[in-house]
């Protein structure tokens, strides 16, 4: 009991379980609608308390909504319980500013967090993900640090200069660390601070960046798009904002981001997967979607999956956030096939920009365009293909539902596997002899001849709902001539059929496979680079993960494929399937570049060739009207800094010109 | 002669061209702009990095100013030498005291900065080359703005000031050279380089006109006229990338350069013909390269993780000098506070 008062002083935003949730709602309502008439504000009242209390009558089954937060709250105890748990109060030389973070939140060995935090910042290490922890142990213990622990965290602001990083999710983490921690010693004078800025210097550059990156992410898409790892990145210092700024604006704002960076990930998840394309996804991940930080987090805020845990739910459990319930039933909600359309950018171009590169404030980038069907039983989704990010990309993917995601593979992707300077100093500064070296100093796999993720400036993909094509044309010289498509070991029923077509079921989806070119099966990562654990904690247990998953590998350098997907509950058998697919329509010739007639098994006809346009039915499709999002849960224009989130009949409305959001609901014919 | 000329004259032994240090009797420390990468393994942060400061007397490396990542280079103000600029990742970082204190005096934007310029004639006009383009300040520092104006990609590596005339600039960009006569509002393209990566620019001391930048995949580059027109040289690197090039301050007719794969190529006759020095190196990868301007006709070279060398007898023999493991973004001289 004393523990769980102490959390409730030391963070404020934190809420129990609220056992009369429709007077939290008139409370909320007051402050939200000053100077509202009182008939119009009871009306609205009455709506969102039918609403809040679990009374949308589309969907009856879900929980009230005092259950919900309930449960969810009861998951972030766990969460925090679970790092505590892991302590070894005896030993001073184990455990991250995240355990200790955990420990001194709920009262527990403050001794060995004293202790802890001296030899884990001795010396201080790893730039924005040491800030970001260290800010947060900062404020977790503020009621239990005393004047010798505040000297010394002081002192490790003014001796130890951080790094700002490379990347956006880099950049969020440094400002919004900084942010909070000067927020802390608010009078503090230039000779405080590593940088030789005062804190309310540094808290203005920070601000000013963290509102940039918010209005460039809701305006043009974020440029670290859709990352089932990533993702935590970016909660994290949300997370951390929501929970202690004291600046109004900040706060809401912050509020609003996490529930824009949910959205955009609950509209593609199944079952707490995130599937369709990403920015970045490590190997032992794309092997195995269900270990991603991103089910980690489904699973605390949402209760989708198996309970997993990750320091960025800390932060999340212990800032006060709860997540609305629209997103709650959004990520619950498979009833129905759809297709999401996105709009995402690059991370930002420093060099070889290109033609299709637009300017923002100074930055150049170009857009990505994302297509993801959602089916009840699986998910593909794709982006153009390219060099879209420069490490990584996951530019096509498959994931099917399986009760034990944890101990499958359930999913399917392409790569033409390319590694060159080019898109190293694109997007890094370093030099055109050393970066793809020093790419590879962490991200090993990276020059590797069969790495699982990257993109390829020879990659142009298609979708069409439950059909993919991908065309490539690579020249002599590129440094791994191929492409490759994966089959995991826990495909059943794999054939190579002698009309060309390779069949497949993953779970409840059959798969057709139409390679252009000649190829042969190779086990994945052949060259055994990940399966010996080289990459550290990203093939961790690779071997294991990939298991006897092969590879189909073509040489040919004009290639190309027709991926083809159907529920299994739409057949009488494979056999079944597969006839219907030999009997579709599919003209393809691979010189001088690749190109294919197609007719899916929904009767679309498709119509494209390499670095020409792609027509559906005739009609070609127009990328430049692409919406910033598009799907039945949301919508949002280009540039307009808003996002629309609908389920049933409620409507959540963010509007980050203004710093508002708001809820509302239509009536349901 | 007028304090002001006197003031002109002085500052031509100052560091005109970021480390292109000038022949002058002012004491001059070399430093190294480095980050150590060879020990760097299942990671993407160097085991250290900052600004050295070589010790004459024992040959010790030792640290100036703050341990801080992804460092490219340090320049002092001319006019002021107790006022040093570090091109970082972070931004600009500014001392006014010698190297005593320093403060990040540039916002968020102002990033991924890898050179900076000082007007030799006045010190509040500061120009910076960096990822994002060009960012000057007109009050020593205090406050930066954005100049790209005229430049299709924004990527600068290198940027120098015509000390004869300082309104004009000349920049190394990602897509080639640059020319601004107008402290850098804008740009226009030098159509004799080709368009293609400037990776390092300088200038003679003793010979303004003289001018050399090493390319990427198109080798040295050598103009006499002022940086007006140019024309490649070194045959034997015409398709290297160059990431070191050098003008000798007591004999402007010594060049120097290096690049990835090529060791260091030297010639006694402004490029008329070059040689590849003698002496071995431990690696033929060169990030750096540098001549002496306290001990006339040292030349310093870097090797990509496998140390810097120095030759005094044009390349014969190298002698080591340390810094084994680092990657070198930066040789040369600052002002002995």
């Amino acid at each position: 009991m004393i523990l769980k008062a102490r959390w409730s002083r030391i963070f404020p935003c934190y809420q129990r379980p609220d056992p009369h949730p429709e007077i939290s709602v008139l409370l909320m309502m007051s402050y939200l609608f000053k100077g509202v008439s009182l008939h119009r504000y009871l009306l609205i009242y009455l709506l969102i308390a039918i609403g809040v209390s679990g009374g949308l009558s589309a969907k009856p089954s879900w929980p009230s909504e005092a259950d919900r937060i309930a449960a969810y709250r009861e998951r972030c105890q766990r969460e925090i319980q679970y790092y505590v748990d892991l302590t070894d109060a005896s030993n001073p030389e184990s455990g991250s500013l995240f355990t200790i973070a955990a420990n001194v939140a709920f009262g527990e060995n403050i001794e060995w967090a004293r202790e802890r935090l001296r030899t884990v910042n001795n010396p201080p290490t790893g730039s924005m993900f040491w800030m970001h922890p260290m800010v947060l142990a900062m404020y977790a213990g503020r009621d239990v640090w005393n004047e010798e622990d505040i000297a010394f965290i002081r002192e490790l602001w003014r001796t130890y200069f951080p790094f700002r990083g490379d990347t956006e999710n880099h950049w969020l983490m440094y400002y919004a660390s900084l942010y909070l921690a000067c927020q802390m010693f608010p009078d503090s004078g230039p000779e405080a601070w590593y940088n030789g800025k005062s804190a309310q210097e540094n808290m203005e550059v920070a601000k000013d960046y963290i509102k940039d990156w918010i209005h460039v992410t809701t305006s043009y898409g974020q440029g670290e798009y859709d990352s089932p790892n990533y993702i935590e990145e970016y909660l994290r210092p949300l997370g951390l904002l929501y929970g202690w700024v004291e600046d109004p604006e900040l706060k809401e704002l912050s509020r609003m981001m996490i529930d824009y960076v949910l959205l955009d990930f609950v509209v593609e998840n199944l079952d707490g997967l995130y599937g369709g394309a990403h920015s970045r996804l490590y190997p032992r991940y794309a092997m195995r979607p269900a270990l991603t930080a991103a089910t980690q987090h489904a699973w605390m805020l949402f209760g989708l999956g198996t309970e997993q845990h990750n320091a960025g739910n800390i932060i999340l459990s212990l800032c006060g956030y709860t997540p609305p319930a629209i997103l709650h039933r959004i990520a619950w909600d498979r009833d129905e096939a759809y297709v999401q359309k996105e709009l995402k950018r690059t991370r930002w171009r420093l060099r070889h920009a290109g033609p299709k590169a637009f300017e923002i404030e100074g930055r150049f980038t170009i857009p990505v365009y994302k297509y993801t069907y959602v089916h009840p039983d699986f998910m593909l989704g794709s982006s153009q293909g390219g060099l879209l990010q420069p490490i990584q990309q996951q530019t096509w993917s498959l994931i099917w539902r399986d009760e034990n995601p944890l101990e499958t593979a359930n999913t399917m992707f392409g790569i033409q596997p390319y590694s060159n300077p080019l898109e190293g100093t694109m997007y890094f500064v370093s030099d055109w002899d050393t970066v793809t070296d020093l790419i590879a100093r962490s991200k090993v796999d990276y020059d590797s001849p069969d790495k699982l993720e990257g993109g390829s400036p020879y990659e142009q993909i298609y979708q069409h709902e439950s059909t993919l094509i991908a065309l490539y044309s690579m020249p002599n010289d590129n440094r791994f001539p191929h492409i490759q498509t994966l089959f995991t070991q826990d495909l059943k029923e794999r054939s190579e059929d002698p009309s060309g077509w390779i069949f497949a079921r993953g779970g409840p989806v059959y798969i057709a496979y139409r390679p252009f070119a000649p190829g042969e099966w190779r086990p994945v990562d052949w060259t055994g680079l990940l399966k010996s654990g080289a990459g550290a904690w990203f093939s961790t247990n690779f071997d294991k993960l990939a298991g006897k998953s092969e590879f189909y590998v073509s040489e040919s350098l004009q290639n190309g494929y027709i991926v083809q997907i159907a529920p299994v509950s739409e057949y009488k058998s494979m056999s079944a399937f597969q006839s219907a697919i030999k009997g579709l329509k599919c003209d393809f010739s691979l010189h001088p570049k690749p190109k294919v007639n197609f007719t899916a098994l929904d009767g679309a006809h498709l119509q494209v060739k390499y670095d020409g346009d792609f027509l559906i039915d005739g009609k070609r499709i127009d990328y430049s009207k692409w919406p910033l999002y598009d799907g039945p849960f949301s919508k949002a224009d280009r540039e307009s800094e808003t996002l629309e989130i609908q389920h049933g009949g409620e409507r959540y409305f963010l509007d980050f010109k203004n710093v508002t959001s708001s809820t509302s609901f239509i009536s349901q014919q | 002669m007028s304090k002001r000329n006197l003031i002109l004259l002085l500052t031509l032994a100052w560091p005109l061209i970021n480390s292109s240090a000038q022949k002058t009797d002012t004491p001059m420390v070399l430093f190294t702009a480095m980050m150590m990468t060879k020990a760097q393994q299942a990671s993407s942060v160097p085991t250290d990095s900052g600004v050295l400061l070589r010790d004459k007397s024992t040959g010790e490396w030792l640290r100036f100013g703050p341990a801080i990542q992804m460092i490219s280079s340090a320049t002092a103000d001319p006019s002021d030498p107790d006022t040093i600029f570090l091109a970082c990742g972070n931004g600009i970082v500014r001392s006014q005291d010698g190297g005593e204190s320093w403060r990040l005096v540039t916002g968020w934007r102002e990033s991924d900065v890898l050179q900076i310029a000082v007007d030799p004639e006045d010190g509040n006009r500061v120009y910076a080359a960096s990822a994002w383009g060009v960012t000057l300040s007109t009050d020593g520092g205090d406050t930066w703005q954005a100049s790209n104006t005229g430049l299709p990609e924004y990527f600068s590596k290198n940027i120098a000031i015509d000390y004869r005339k300082t309104s004009r600039l000349l920049l190394a960009t990602g897509t080639g050279l640059f020319e601004s006569r107008n402290r850098g509002k804008t740009w226009k393209r030098i159509t004799s380089f080709p368009q293609v990566a400037g990776l390092r620019l300088r200038r003679s001391e003793s010979d303004p006109d003289l001018w050399i930048c090493g390319s990427e995949g198109r080798g040295v580059w050598v103009s006499t006229d002022d940086g007006k027109t140019w024309k490649a040289t070194a045959p034997a690197l015409k398709e290297a990338n160059i990431y070191g090039v050098a003008i000798d301050p007591f004999e402007a007719d010594n060049l120097a350069a290096g690049g990835w794969g090529t060791g260091v190529y030297l010639t006694e006759d402004r490029g008329k013909s070059w040689e590849k020095a003698r002496g071995k190196l431990p690696s033929d990868n060169i990030t750096s390269v540098l001549f002496d301007v306290n001990v006339s006709h040292r030349i310093w070279a870097s090797t990509f993780e496998e140390g810097t060398y120095f030759s005094d007898d044009f390349g014969n023999s190298w002698t080591t000098a340390e810094l084994d493991g680092a990657y070198v973004q930066d040789l040369g001289f600052l002002p002995q506070n």
